[in-house]
């Protein structure tokens, strides 16, 4: 090794070595593709579900036992341009995509997927609404880049649990959507906007920031159908 | 025994205990705090840069006479990155929920110092079997170091241990009160500096190599 090497030895050296490593790089991840996809698919359906309080955190599912859950309280439908739940349409595409989850056919809440910027990357996630249309039932994250320990917290149960029973209409019923404080609700906070708003995270004011300006943005792309739901909820409240 | 003073096991050896890599060289510690929150992460992160530090070690040892020595450290890494390419898919296809909890810190396994380290100092001029010897024990040094440290903050920072609830139910009646500061980074700091210590006090300095 002492002699210097020639160049050509040292290109062909390299191109057989690219040509081995990318050829490992491209069989591994060709092989493995689809059980990948299955359990990022699997992991959204989770999430899903534990938005509206159907993954109870003490017990460990399996995979199937997610998809079965899944497929017996979920169904995907789309929104259409006034707010009409749609089963399939072939313009999908350009329709908000929105989950219902029934129970005993009985419609409990609805599910928005949260697709927003954050500090560092997107946060994606789901936003569970009760049939009143107006108090959360849950929040769930499931993919994002922001720093562990810091913005990272969004993933973690206390802070998912603060939105519980908040409500993204204030007391005069029009919408305002749901925020993120700057520290703690109950300090933060004046009185008549504590239902609007859940606790922040210390050291994570601009991810708090971003993940309140998307969650404003979609929830008001949604208006349409969370007023219809609040309607309907009014007209079948039984009357006193 | 044979065994006892045959190269591979001296190798092997050293790894583990003598010139183990977090507590002798302090070495890997970015993500002996990182991931060491519960023991199953821990688990998984140590397996994996075994794995990785065993078949580089392996792999450019046995190369080793054909690499050219001025893109040497570039081989190096090609090879290490790879490995950990592949080790970090099997993750995301086997074991998710883990793979999406230990995050960059698989991918950061490339630039961890022990593999490269190991690769540059010793998988450079030994032969493949020492080598994977000597990958497999730096690995298992570290992997060891981060289940201590795991065990210790896992116990002390959340009650369980590989999420299992171990603290008995009249100790939290007696208000039992898990450490705040264990599942935070501080509290790796203060548990490696400690298991830095215990170990230089059994072995001792060799201060004339300080």
């Amino acid at each position: 090794m002492s002699d210097k090497p020639s160049k050509r030895y040292v290109f062909i050296f390299t191109f057989i070595m690219c040509l081995v490593s990318g050829l490992l790089l491209t069989a591994a991840s060709t092989v493995l593709k689809e059980r990948q996809n299955r359990n990022i698919e699997i992991d959204k359906q989770k999430n899903v579900l534990k938005s509206v309080g159907l993954i109870n955190k003490e017990v460990v599912y399996s995979n199937s036992d997610i998809e079965s859950l899944f497929k017996e309280n979920i169904r995907e439908y789309f929104v259409g341009p006034s707010g009409e739940i749609l089963e399939s349409n072939k313009n999908a595409n350009d329709l908000l995509q929105l989950y219902l989850y029934n129970k005993k056919s009985k419609l409990v809440s609805y599910i928005i997927p949260i697709e927003t910027r954050g500090l560092w990357g997107k946060i994606k996630g789901y936003l569970a609404l009760n049939n009143d249309g107006s108090t959360i039932v849950g929040f769930s994250v499931y993919s994002h880049a922001e720093t562990p320990g810091l913005g990272g917290e969004i993933e973690q149960g206390w802070f998912q649990d603060n939105f519980v029973g908040k409500r993204i209409i204030n007391d005069k019923n029009s919408f305002v959507s749901i925020s993120i404080a700057k520290g703690r609700v109950k300090d933060a906070i004046s009185e008549d906007m504590k239902d609007n708003y859940v606790d922040g995270i210390s050291g994570a004011t601009l991810t708090g920031s971003y993940l309140s300006k998307g969650l404003s943005s979609i929830l008001a792309r949604y208006e349409k159908v969370s007023v219809r739901f609040r309607q309907d909820y009014l007209k079948n409240r039984p009357s006193n | 025994m044979g065994l006892r003073n045959s190269e591979i096991y001296n190798t092997f050896i050293d790894g583990i205990w003598d010139e183990n890599p977090v507590t002798k060289q302090v070495l890997g510690i970015c993500s002996a705090l990182a991931v060491t929150v519960k023991l199953n992460t821990a688990f998984v992160m140590a397996m994996s840069l075994t794995v990785v530090a065993a078949f580089s070690g392996l792999i450019i040892s046995m190369l080793r006479k054909k690499i050219p020595s001025n893109i040497r450290i570039i081989v190096e890494l090609t090879v290490i990155a790879t490995l950990v390419i592949i080790a970090d898919q099997i993750l995301k296809a086997y074991l998710y929920d883990i793979s999406k909890q230990l995050s960059v810190f698989v991918g950061l396994i490339i630039t961890n110092c022990i593999i490269m380290g190991r690769a540059e100092s010793f998988a450079m001029v030994n032969p493949p079997h020492l080598s994977f010897a000597d990958g497999l024990g730096n690995g298992l040094g570290y992997g060891l170091i981060l289940m201590l440290v795991a065990f210790i903050r896992e116990l002390l920072g959340s009650g369980t241990l590989f999420g299992f609830d171990v603290i008995p139910e009249f100790l939290i009646k007696f208000g039992y009160k898990n450490m705040g500061i264990m599942v935070l980074a501080p509290g790796a700091f203060f548990v490696i500096g400690m298991l830095v210590w215990l170990k230089n006090s059994i072995t001792g300095i060799d201060e004339e190599n300080l």
